[in-house]
This record gives structure tokens, sequence and C-alpha cells, in this order.
């Protein structure tokens, strides 16, 4: 079931494969999600130049949001990758019991997650240009609002993961 | 020696971010993601269907077989959906810079957001109480 490449399996056994995989689906989008976070509190409430250094919101939003770009595009994509993966595992031991107990608008939110995940990948060149173009003030304002939908996909994806694995993750 | 060694990937990335070819795909391909994807879900369009009970790859649609588990549409759905942005990406990039400078860079975002209630449309199946 699934994809695993056999020689792992002399090392580690097939649960085990699954939990590294998971983990580090979930540590990406963490890194992702505070990426995104910083960067889209950057646009929506930039600091002015000049002002003295605040308190922790203050430099919470006061980073380069340009410096982020190529790392957010890059984090996507992996975090992408590995989620596309798990989610043959996810169809069959995750899915089934979800719709067997009953949870239908747990299963929702999820199929949503999948919708816009694909979606955000499909952003992510524009993005990438808008703000290698972060001085060309064509670009200021879709720069700012594609950059905020990224994030709020990103977090509702982040949310919805996190309350499926808690319907039955770890441990079920 | 090292430090020469990325340097062609940074200078490639300088002439893609100042490349008007670049940016009317870019444009193109967020716009038409979603626009596509929709399509592909509401119209069941998977470019492949893929088995994970028995590791099987269908070309197209193809329903779940008895006794071998549920078919997977999404991956199907993704191949579609970034293989026909990228067409149309490349398409636009041979129409003339007026009229591609004519569509509005707004879409990059309102699109993706105008799709969402759509969706959450097409999934009503799971909205039960």
């Amino acid at each position: 079931m699934g994809i695993i490449p056999d020689f792992l399996l002399d090392y580690i056994s097939v649960s085990t494969y699954w939990t590294i995989l998971f983990i580090a689906h979930a540590l990406l989008a963490v890194a992702l999600l505070g990426a995104l976070s910083h960067q889209a509190m950057s646009v929506l409430m930039p600091v002015r130049a000049g002002a003295a250094s605040g308190g922790f919101v203050t430099r919470f939003r006061a980073v380069h949001g340009a410096s982020y770009a190529a790392a957010i595009c890059v984090l996507w994509i992996v975090t992408f990758i590995f989620g596309a993966w798990i989610y043959t595992k996810y169809r069959i031991y995750v899915r089934i019991p979800i719709e067997q107990a009953g949870y239908w608008k747990t299963q929702g939110v999820f199929e949503l997650k999948e919708h816009l995940v694909t979606i955000g990948l499909g952003l992510l060149p524009i993005y990438w240009y808008f703000w290698k173009n972060a001085r060309n003030p064509e670009y200021d304002s879709p720069r700012k609002w594609l950059t905020v939908t990224l994030a709020a996909m990103c977090w509702y994806s982040f949310l919805v993961g996190h309350v499926v694995n808690n319907v039955r993750g770890f441990g079920s | 020696m090292s430090t020469t060694t990325g340097m062609p990937s940074a200078t490639a990335a300088k002439s893609l971010a100042s490349s008007a070819t670049f940016r009317t795909f870019a444009t193109v391909f967020a716009i038409a993601t979603p626009i596509i994807y929709t399509a592909c879900e509401m119209q069941n369009w998977p470019l492949f269907t893929y088995h994970p009970g028995s590791n099987r790859v269908d070309l197209g649609w193809a329903p779940a077989v008895k006794d071998e588990g549920p078919a997977m549409y999404w991956y199907g759905w993704t191949a579609t959906t970034l293989i026909g942005a990228a067409i149309l990406g490349m398409l636009a990039t041979m129409l003339p810079e007026k009229m591609v400078r004519s569509i509005p860079l707004s879409l990059v975002w309102i699109v993706p957001l105008a799709v969402v209630p759509i969706l959450v449309y097409a999934l009503r199946f799971f909205w039960r109480w």
C-alpha cells in the first residue's frame, strides 16, 4: 500500500517510515506557516522606515519580505510533495475510518485543504516574480494580497491537518 | 571554486525575474490554475486515476475496483491542472504585449478566492448534520 522504497524497510518498520514522513511534513508546514505569517504581516502592517525598534509585534512584522519568497516557494513545493506522498496512506487508513465514524464535515474540510494547496501551487511563479520585483510599485497591491491569500491558505491547511490528526492520527 | 558554483543559478533567477515573458506566463498560469482545477473537480477530469490498494495507475478516470480499495483522483486533477495552466501560460506568451498588459494583475489573487465558494459547494456531500 502506497509508495515505499523497499531498501528502507530493511532498516525501519512500515509504521516508522510513515511516522517519519508525517513528522517531516508537519515540520515543513510549521516552517512554511511561520515564514508566510511573517511576510503577510510585513505587507499588511509594514514598519515605517526609521521607526524605533518596538516590541514583539513590531519585530514580527519588520522582516524583509523579499528574502523569504524563494524559501516559501521551496517549502510549499516540498511540503506539498510530502503531503501527496502521505495521502496514499491517509486515503485507506484514515479517511475510511473517518467516514465509517460519520465525521463527514471533518472529511469535507480536509477535501477543501487538498483543493487549496493545489491552487496555491499554481500561484507560486507569479508570487515569486512579484517579490523579485519588490521595488516595482506596479506590483505592490497584487503582491500584498497574493501574499495574504497564500498565508490564509497555509493557515487553513495547517489547522485542518492538525484537526484531522487529532481525529485519527498518531496512535490510532 | 565553490564560490562560483552558485553563480549560474543566481544569474538565471535574476534574468527570469526581469523577463516580461515569464511575467506573462506566470500571470496566466496563476489565473488559469484555480479555474481549471475547479472544472476538473466538478466534472471529474483526472489525467490519471491512482489505486493505492494495488499501486495501479489508470489513464483518465477509472472507477474503484472491487476488493482493491478506493480510487484516488486528486493526483490526476492536479496533473491536468498544472499541464493545462502551463499550456495556457505558454500560449499567452505568444500574444501581443499590449494585450497581455491589459490583464488585471489583481486577478491572480481574486480568482483563487472566487473559486473557494464554488469548491465548498462542490463538497456539499460532506456538509451534513
